[in-house]
C-alpha cells in the first residue's frame, strides 16, 4: 500500500525512523485531559504501542510504536473514544495555555477557555508554514507565549484612586516592575515601568488600585529552532471577543508577505516589526468594518 | 485612625509558601472579627502571596513596615465572619 506520508502527518500520525513504525500524537484541549481520555490513552498505549506515551512541549501526548496496519484501527478508537489528534506539518499546531483565571491566583483572564476557542478557530488549519499559538494568564508567561508564533498574555493596567489609600506601600513593594515608589506616604506609578501584571491591584486592601483597561497583549513572531527569537508586542489589551479576529487578521497578512518555507518571526524580520504591526491593524480594522468577523467574535 | 492594639503576633519568616498563608489564615480565624494579628515575614514569595490571600479571605491588610535584612511586619485585621 503506497503510503500518503503528508496525509498522515495532517492527522498527526508520525513516521518513526524504523520501518513501519509511527507515533500517534494526541492533543489536549487548553492543557487539560480528562481522567478519562488519561484511561483511553493508556489502553491504546498497551494495545497499539509499547505501554508508554510521550508528554510533548505542546502538551500533547504521543503513542509511540504503532504499527502503519493498525493506523485505521487506532483512528477509529481514537474517534470513537472523543480523543482528539494532534498535527504536523505547515498548519496550525495545538493551542497551548496555562490554567488561566479557572484556578490561579495570578490569572487575569480565562487563558485556558480563550485556548479552547482558539482550538476550535484555527487548529490544524493549512499554513504558508507552521504556525503556534499560546495563551497565558497572566506576564508571568507559563505558557511561553513570546516563544510562540503567536501569543497572547493576560494584562490589567492599574488606576489609582487616592481618596481611599490607606498609605501601607503594598503596592510599592509587590510591584515586579518597580514601577510603584511611595512619595509623602502614597504611591507614585511610572508607567513607562508598569508591567500590566495587577500585582498592586490585587494586595490593595482598600481597592486604591482598580482594574482600568484589561485584556490580551499579542506578540508575534516567536521561535525557537536554530536561530531562537522572541515574539514582538503587536497589539495591547485585545478584548476577549476580538482575539479570533485579531488571529484571523494576522493570518491573512502572513498569508499575503510571507515566502515559503518562512515562519512568521522571519517575515517580520524581513518587513520590519513596525511594517507588519501596521498591516496587521489595517487587516484587523478591514475585518471589522466588512462585518465578516462579527460572528467568529460573537461565537 | 486610632492605632490598632495588637492580639497576637505570628512569625513565618522560616515556612514556605502555600504554608506561609495556611498558618496566617488559621491563626486570623481564632481571633474575633476587628483583632489585629501582627505577622512577620519574609520579601519576595511570602510578601507577593499573603496579603493578597488574606485579602480574598475578607482580611484587611493595616499597615507594612520594613524590619531590614529582608524582613517585613504586616498588621491584619481579622475580617467578619
Amino acid at each position: 500500500m503506497p503510503v500518503d506520508y503528508n496525509e498522515l502527518k495532517k492527522g498527526g500520525f508520525l513516521k518513526q525512523k524504523q520501518k513501519d513504525m509511527y507515533s500517534m500524537r494526541l492533543r489536549s484541549i487548553g492543557g487539560n485531559l480528562t481522567a478519562e481520555q488519561l484511561r483511553s490513552v493508556a489502553e491504546l498505549a498497551d494495545k497499539y504501542g509499547r505501554g508508554y506515551v510521550h508528554v510533548t512541549t505542546r502538551q500533547g501526548v504521543e503513542i509511540p510504536w504503532v504499527h502503519i496496519e493498525n493506523y485505521d484501527r487506532i483512528q477509529r478508537e481514537i474517534r470513537a473514544l472523543g480523543l482528539t489528534p494532534g498535527t504536523c506539518g505547515p498548519r496550525i499546531r495545538t493551542v497551548i495555555a496555562c490554567p488561566g483565571n479557572e484556578i490561579c491566583n495570578f490569572g487575569l483572564v480565562d487563558a485556558r477557555g480563550m485556548a479552547e476557542i482558539l482550538d476550535a478557530t484555527f487548529f490544524g488549519r493549512e499554513v504558508p508554514m507552521k504556525t503556534k499559538l499560546a495563551v497565558s494568564g497572566c506576564p508571568n508567561s507559563c505558557a511561553k507565549p513570546q516563544e510562540n508564533d503567536l501569543g497572547f498574555v493576560g494584562a490589567v493596567e492599574p488606576v489609582y484612586r487616592h481618596e481611599l489609600c490607606i498609605g501601607c506601600g503594598l503596592c510599592a513593594e509587590v510591584c515586579p516592575g518597580k514601577a510603584i515608589t511611595m512619595q509623602d506616604g502614597h504611591p507614585v506609578l511610572e508607567t513607562a515601568n508598569c508591567l500590566h501584571e495587577g500585582n498592586c491591584i490585587s494586595s490593595c486592601p482598600v481597592d486604591a488600585w482598580v482594574p482600568g483597561r484589561q485584556g490580551y497583549h499579542t506578540y508575534a513572531g516567536g521561535k525557537i529552532g536554530r536561530r531562537p527569537q522572541l515574539g514582538v508586542k503587536v497589539a495591547e489589551f485585545v478584548q476577549e471577543g476580538q482575539v479570533v479576529p485579531l488571529v484571523e487578521a494576522a493570518l491573512q497578512v502572513f498569508k499575503t508577505l510571507g515566502k515559503t518555507h518562512e515562519r512568521l518571526a522571519d517575515t517580520i524580520n524581513r518587513v520590519g516589526a513596525e511594517e507588519f504591526t501596521r498591516r496587521l491593524h489595517q487587516e484587523w480594522a478591514q475585518g471589522q468594518d466588512d462585518g465578516q468577523w462579527e460572528e467568529a467574535a460573537n461565537s | 485612625m486610632s492605632e490598632a492594639t495588637v492580639k497576637e503576633v505570628l512569625d513565618i519568616t522560616g515556612d514556605t509558601c502555600p504554608i506561609t498563608f495556611v498558618k496566617t489564615k488559621l491563626k486570623l480565624e481564632q481571633l474575633e472579627p476587628g483583632e489585629v494579628l501582627e505577622v512577620i515575614l519574609r520579601g519576595g514569595e511570602p510578601l507577593q502571596n499573603v496579603p493578597r490571600s488574606v485579602k480574598s479571605e475578607g482580611h484587611q491588610v493595616l499597615k507594612l513596615e520594613q524590619l531590614g535584612d529582608g524582613r517585613y511586619k504586616l498588621l491584619i485585621r481579622r475580617g467578619a465572619d
